[in-house]
């Protein structure tokens, strides 16, 4: 620990480690919150941020160590308060009626009157000037002003006192002026004894605001300074050694001494927003999660597929990473799953082939490894790892010349990964081209280009060497303050 | 603005809406109206000279509504049938306004209750109902009543003691199959009855008048009875399941609608075809007609006649004139006998239903007799009907 | 602040019911008077009723296709147990109304599908119905009638009772702090259990509320039929459904108007009489009340697309 132990910090962790089932979210922390302090906590995706947070404002339990608070931690009427990157509002009620929800004193008639009172004292103190209609429906106002309310919410008194306040991507939403609004209104907070935890992807807001910067990875802290001691780079450099000994496609290339596959081949793909992909070529889409990949994916996919009928030669396959929502049909056989995608070109005057279908499912198990005995048995009877085995299988057995997927190796274990490395691979080398949207750095570097996400737009295309988990990170995160 | 230039051309435009619909249906008003002009005095006119012969002018204005409950049988078929055969003749010759039938969608008391409070604001005078239920429209007919609105059912009769009840004795025509049992089968026989909807005031009425009657007769015996909810198919069904365990059968007693069902069972079964009393139902009577040319068989057939909404129609159009009509009114069931049997036939569709007319003057009687029974005292129910059951006074001619 | 005026599709039940009101008074100027009113609207009242119960569920993101089933069974037992025995009347139905409350909870703590739990549960309440009830009958409550029929002075009980069950459904649900937070369920619910909520707790509220409107509705019932049968409330449960719709509620996001579901009930049931003074047979009226439903509708979606293009 870098800082001094606080005389009296307004929450304290002491060897803190939460487990789900066999994930090891957070992995044995220890950090204390002073009054007056303003944390800026950074990490990359997945580094137990969010599971941090829960933590701290006592949603979750820990699994093991302590956690110590003389605040009035969870519950209603809780001195610490989390205001979440997605919109946590109701969106049918107003401002004053969101307040009411979290304000465990107001009660009796008038209660309007006085919750309408406090929510627009507390956005005048935060954002002066706002000009919200604290009576209208949430959803009738922007995403920006939505974020305003949140956030006012979060340090409304709501009948005691905020004494910590977490706030997670406040910024994200709000433009440059708003957003200066905030951090000053933070900093004004900290210095009338309040704590902040701030977690930003925009690092200058970090170094603006944050007295203390905390760096986690893989559920630990691995660095904790003060801003000072903190450069750009550093910060950057101590975010991300991940995985770094994972062997990436320019690596692999110049390791076998060929041309970058598809470099004079035609160009399959070029949307508006700068995507391209030729063929024979893996394209990566990368940056941190939620910045407008799925969502240029998708537009992708289905400006290229949407019909009422299924063609018998699609322009496209879709391997789905959210399973459950959108990949498998749970009550359906292992074959049926695999077959689906070609139910069209296999079928004989509408009907089925049986026996055609009998020999992909054959031929496809054995050339992905789908481990089961009897293909007939029900996709469920699969572990997560052999189920998207069948999913890639229903993909590339079509014919389409063009694979869209979706973050695909969601659950699957390291074994797979390599296995799935390889196919894809081999089919992009006779020629089909792959989308490749992924939240894992290890994977995107198995690209061939790589397209990275900030905020739904490219923020840099990166080819061959370039592609590295160094330039992926800073391209991901904004340095400038817009 | 335009956003605010757009919302008043909105309201504008449903305002115009709202009023050209008004001007069109004040002008269809405007004209319904001559025809039927709102409550006239005519009633406290007529009302101290009840026993005189009313003025046919008495009731020129006055507007009668049939709500029914139910069209999906043939019975219900003929009974609009007649209602509308026989009013609109007096529509024609200016005995009433207008003798408007309403039925509604489906068969349910809320329903039949909604209706009939939408009849009393279109102004009918007399509203005269085929009852979803005995107790559930009450409440609508109390309305109605304290409106003024006269109320007539029949058939499905409610209670609400404001409303006139135009009744088919059920009692009488389980007495009278019984006493029809006991004169073909003198030396005693053993009978199956076939009783109808479980729960209905029909079925519990009939019953009763089944087994007051066998106590005359205590070689009657009633050896089984089942259930056929006044089913043909129910009642094959009923009666093949019982006739394996059951002696020789020498009768069936039903409460109408059954009797093929009952033939087909004992034909399936190869015993010898018992004496079934039928009611007015084509297939019933043809049926019979055929069994009789084909080996002389013998029976009668007892029901209640559609033609009994025709009652309600005159009941209230006496009200409306200012007669004394006694709250409750006892309609004479309808009797086939053998030797009608080919001539009745012959007027009755098929899949329809035998019925007889009532006119005017026959409900006029009805009344008197009616009024006459109930004035030394005794029930003004069940006297006047027995009178009827043995002289089949009002017309019997078969509908054509 | 200008803005904050009424849009269109706020007005737009308003602006149906008023339109079918002002026909009716022209096709029919007898239903423009006291007694008219109350003709007009007094069967109403009950559905109504059920409305509200059923915009409850429908605000919390649920359905409940029980609703004719157990407004039924509540009329069953008013016009039977109520009459005989009070006490155990009353009982039965503190025990209905917490009945419904514990199936809230439950639909919630086990994520279960509200359409097909209350789907099952109207063949319960309907078996029970028939239980004590196998043939249709049964008297009123003497003071339930007299409290159907009372005649109060400037308007008639049907008007006066819309108004009250408006004024108290709009107080409860769009104006009360725990209406709000029932409302906040609908819109997101784990914003609300964020906020430290037990969520089962606020499902069993909702549910238990929705069952007290269905014994009020039950009760109301009773007072106008003055008797009852295992399946008179029968078309109660679309109705329902159509009365919210209509008043200007959707089925998910906790966006519903209490005031708008009362004239979207009321609209159905005019649309219906209006149609009987039309001299269209009854056979179309259902086809033709389902018109006016989809016309509504169709104005709702013009005004919602001219709204976003503002």
């Amino acid at each position: 620990m870098n800082t001094p132990q606080p005389v009296e910090a307004v929450v304290a962790l002491r060897g803190v480690h939460k487990q789900f089932g066999a994930v090891r979210a957070i992995d044995g922390i220890d950090l204390a919150l002073a009054p007056g302090e303003c944390v800026g906590l950074v990490g990359h995706n997945g580094a137990g941020k969010s599971t941090l947070v829960n933590l701290i404002n006592g949603t979750l339990k820990p699994s093991q160590g302590e956690i110590d608070s003389h605040v009035t931690r969870g519950g209603r009427g809780s001195a610490i308060r989390s205001v979440f990157q997605e919109l946590s509002l109701c969106p049918n009620l107003s401002a004053a009626e969101n307040l009411r929800i979290a304000h465990p004193t107001l009660k009796g008639l008038g209660w309007r009157r006085r919750a309408g009172a406090e929510i627009r004292t507390s956005l005048d103190q935060v954002f002066p000037g706002h000009g919200i209609d604290t009576d209208a429906r949430v959803d009738t106002l922007s995403i920006a002003q939505r974020q305003m309310i949140e956030i006012a919410i979060g340090f409304a008194p709501r009948g005691g006192q905020a004494r910590l306040v977490i706030l997670d991507e406040p910024t994200s939403s709000l433009d440059a002026g708003i957003a200066e609004q905030l951090l000053a209104h933070v900093e004004r907070f900290c210095a009338e004894g309040g704590t902040v935890v701030f977690i930003s992807h925009m690092l200058g807001e970090i170094f603006r605001v944050a007295s203390r910067i905390v760096v986690m990875q893989d559920g630990r802290v691995v660095a904790e300074r003060e801003s000072a001691g903190f450069d750009r780079d550093s910060l950057v450099d101590a975010m991300g050694h991940v995985a770094q000994h994972a062997p990436s496609g320019e690596q692999r290339r110049h390791a076998e001494g060929s041309a970058p596959a598809g470099a004079a081949s035609e160009t399959v793909i070029e949307d508006a927003a700068g995507l391209s992909a030729r063929r024979g070529e893996i394209v990566g889409l990368a940056g941190l999660a939620g910045h407008g990949q799925a969502e240029a994916l998708a537009k992708l996919y289905f400006a290229g597929t949407s019909g009422w009928r299924a063609p018998r030669k699609p322009r496209m396959a879709f391997v789905a990473g959210d399973r459950g929502r959108d990949g498998v049909l749970p009550l359906w056989s292992i074959l049926r799953n695999l077959s689906l995608s070609v139910l069209p070109a296999g079928a004989r005057r509408g009907a089925v082939d049986r026996r055609a279908e009998a020999t992909l499912g054959r031929e496809w198990q054995q050339r992905i490894g789908i481990r089961s005995d009897d293909l007939g048995n029900p996709i469920t009877s699969l572990s997560g790892g052999n189920q998207q085995k069948v999913l890639f299988a229903r993909a590339l057995a079509s014919s389409a010349p063009i694979v869209v997927m979706d973050d695909p190796m969601r659950g699957v274990d390291v074994g797979t990964k390599q296995e799935v490395y390889a196919l894809i691979r081999a089919e992009a080398d006779a020629g089909r081209t792959f989308l490749w949207y992924s939240t894992e750095t290890e994977e995107v570097c198995q690209c061939d280009r790589v397209f990275v996400f900030r905020d739904g737009k490219i923020s840099a295309e990166l080819s061959g060497a370039e592609i590295s988990e160094e330039r992926i990170l800073a391209a991901s995160f904004e340095m400038q303050e817009n | 603005m335009t956003p605010d230039n757009d919302k008043r051309r909105w309201r504008a435009g449903l305002l115009g809406l709202a009023l050209s619909a008004a001007a069109l249906s004040a002008h269809a008003d405007t004209r319904g109206e001559t025809a039927a002009s709102p409550q006239s005095p005519a009633r406290t006119q007529v009302e101290g000279q009840t026993q005189a012969p009313p003025q046919e002018s008495a009731t020129a204005d006055k507007r009668i509504a049939l709500s029914n409950n139910y069209a999906g049988n043939a019975w219900r078929q003929q009974m609009l049938a007649a209602w509308q055969a026989q009013t609109a003749p007096a529509v024609k010759t200016g005995v009433v306004a207008a003798a408007d039938a309403f039925t509604i969608a489906e068969n349910q008391p809320t329903d039949q209750a909604a209706q009939i409070q939408n009849l009393i604001l279109q102004g009918y005078d007399a509203i005269v109902i085929d009852a979803a239920s005995t107790t559930a429209l009450n409440g609508a007919v109390q309305e109605a009543c304290d409106a003024g609105v006269v109320v007539v059912s029949f058939d499905g009769i409610v209670t609400a003691p404001c409303a006139w009840k135009i009744v088919n004795d059920f009692h009488a025509w389980g007495r009278e199959q019984v006493d029809y049992m006991a004169k073909r089968f003198p030396d005693g026989a053993n009978l199956l009855e076939v009783r109808g909807l479980p729960g209905t005031f029909v079925d519990d009425d009939l019953h009763q008048g089944i087994v007051d009657e066998l106590k005359h007769y205590p070689k009657l015996h009633i050896v089984s009875s089942v259930e056929g909810d006044w089913a043909q198919d129910v009642t094959q069904q009923a009666v093949a399941g019982v006739l394996p365990s059951l002696p020789h059968i020498d009768g069936v007693l039903n409460q109408g609608g059954e009797a093929y069902g009952v033939a087909q069972a004992f034909r399936a079964s190869q015993r010898e075809m018992p004496v079934i009393i039928f009611s007015n139902a084509q297939d019933e009577l043809a049926w019979w007609a055929e069994q009789h040319r084909k080996n002389g068989y013998q029976s009668i057939a007892i029901s209640n006649a559609p033609g009994i909404a025709v009652v309600a129609f005159w009941v209230a159009q006496r009200i409306l004139a200012g007669e004394d009509v006694p709250k409750q009114l006892t309609v004479p069931l309808y009797h086939i006998r053998q030797d009608q049997l080919s001539e009745v036939l012959a007027h009755t569709p098929k899949g329809s239903v035998a019925d007889q007319i009532f006119t005017r003057a026959d409900v006029e009687k009805l009344i008197q007799q009616t009024r006459k029974a109930a004035a030394p005292g005794t029930e003004a129910a069940t006297a006047p009907a027995q009178t009827s059951a043995a002289t089949p006074a009002p017309a019997q001619e078969p509908k054509p | 602040m200008t803005r904050h005026s009424i849009s269109p599709r706020k007005l737009l039940p308003l602006i149906s019911f008023s339109v079918l009101l002002i026909a009716t008074f022209a096709l029919q100027e007898r239903a423009m008077s006291y007694l008219g009113l109350n003709l007009l609207f007094n069967l109403t009242i009950p559905i109504a009723l059920a409305t509200i119960g059923q915009l409850l569920i429908i605000m919390v993101n649920d359905i409940d296709l029980s609703v004719g089933a157990f407004v039924s069974l509540v009329a069953c037992i008013v016009s039977t147990l109520l009459v005989q025995h009070p006490w155990l009347g009353w009982l039965a139905l503190a025990g209905l109304v917490l009945a419904y409350a514990a199936l809230g909870a439950l639909i919630h703590r086990f994520d279960l599908p509200a359409i097909v739990v209350t789907l099952g549960m109207s063949f319960i309440w309907g078996g029970l119905a028939l239980v004590i009830m196998p043939a249709p009958g049964g008297t009123s409550p003497e003071w339930l009638r007299a409290l159907m029929t009372v005649k109060p002075p400037l308007a008639p009980m049907a008007v006066v009772a819309a108004l009250l069950i408006a004024a108290a459904a709009h107080l409860l649900i769009m104006r009360s702090g725990i209406g709000t937070v029932l409302r906040g369920l609908g819109g997101n619910s784990r914003s609300v259990a964020r906020a430290g909520w037990r969520l089962s707790g606020l499902y069993a509220l909702t549910y238990g509320l929705a069952g007290v409107f269905g014994v009020l509705a039950g009760l109301t019932l009773v007072g106008l039929y003055t008797s009852s049968g295992a399946s008179v409330a029968s078309s109660y449960t679309l109705l329902s459904i159509a009365g919210v719709i209509l008043g200007g509620g959707e089925f998910i996001g906790g966006r519903v108007s209490p005031i708008g579901a009362v004239l979207g009930a009321l609209t159905l049931s005019l649309a219906g009489s209006l149609l009987a003074f039309m001299h269209i047979s009854p056979d179309w009226q259902i086809g033709a009340q389902g018109a006016v439903l989809i016309l509504v509708l169709a104005a709702r979606l013009l005004f919602t697309r001219r709204e976003a293009l503002l």
